[in-house]
């Protein structure tokens, strides 16, 4: 199994990406996704509804409900990332997550993606072309999120590297 | 690094987004709001926390989004 063969999507991410113009390149990374039914009970407008309704029906997105043996995992890893000074809860919102996977070795094999990473993962496998910074730009725009500066920078000057690296290879080869 | 580099640079993240949502926040439409709503959203400027924030406002996750919306603050993650 590849790693992106499946993931599972929190709320806050699923809710933000609902509201993209490109929102179903989401699809084309993953073979399914996994909403827990904690998700479902926070979406209501009729857009993200009826976005993530096509979607289950489709397979592409799958209901996951939360197992007792999960459920006690998870306590576990809150309780956890709770004694560790100055680590946010990783009960709270996507950066919690983001910190425990960075600070508890226990949980260094675990990959979360922000939209940040999605996007990232998108353009370099070609399933949205277009100048980088204004595909990000388009995201920040119509669902009010706002990447960390310096993070995203750092991602658009890698993926205009990759693209330059791209265009010269082929340059090359049609000189041969 | 070490842990304490990591928790220093997370530091510095966590200040940089409170800054942004501070700075581009529009106050004037928060203190026109009901206690309940008025406080959730100057608990989301200072946590960037959507799912407690929202448990504040007594709103779904994606109503409290769009009120966020409203509000001018962005999400920075």
């Amino acid at each position: 199994m590849s790693p992106s063969d499946f993931a599972i999507a929190d709320t806050c991410f699923l809710i933000d990406w609902s509201y993209w113009s490109c929102r179903d390149v989401l699809f084309k990374l993953f073979r399914a996704i996994f909403v827990s039914e904690t998700v479902l009970r926070e979406v209501k407008s009729e857009r993200a509804v009826e976005w993530i309704a096509t979607a289950l029906a489709s397979g592409q997105l799958a209901l996951y409900t939360e197992a007792p043996d999960v459920m006690g995992l998870a306590t576990r890893i809150v309780e956890r990332s709770r004694l560790v000074p100055g680590l946010r809860g990783v009960d709270l919102e996507n950066r919690g997550a983001i910190m425990a996977v960075d600070l508890l070795e226990e949980l260094s094999g675990v990959v979360v993606w922000r939209a940040l990473e999605v996007i990232r993962g998108a353009i370099k496998r070609g399933f949205i072309a277009g100048d980088p910074e204004q595909v990000f730009k388009l995201y920040e725009e119509e669902t009010k999120h706002r990447f960390p500066r310096a993070e995203l920078e750092a991602v658009i000057s890698e993926l205009r590297g990759e693209a330059r690296e791209v265009a010269q290879a082929g340059g090359g080869g049609e000189g041969d | 690094m070490s842990l304490e580099e990591k928790l220093e640079k997370w530091r510095r993240l966590e200040e940089e987004a409170k800054e942004i949502r501070r700075r581009e926040a529009d106050w004037k439409f928060i203190e026109s709001l009901p206690p309940k709503l008025r406080v959730a959203l100057k608990y989301y400027v200072e946590a960037g926390d959507l799912y407690v924030a929202s448990r504040i406002a007594g709103l779904t996750i994606e109503e409290f989004n769009e009120l966020r919306k409203r509000a001018g603050i962005p999400n920075v993650s």
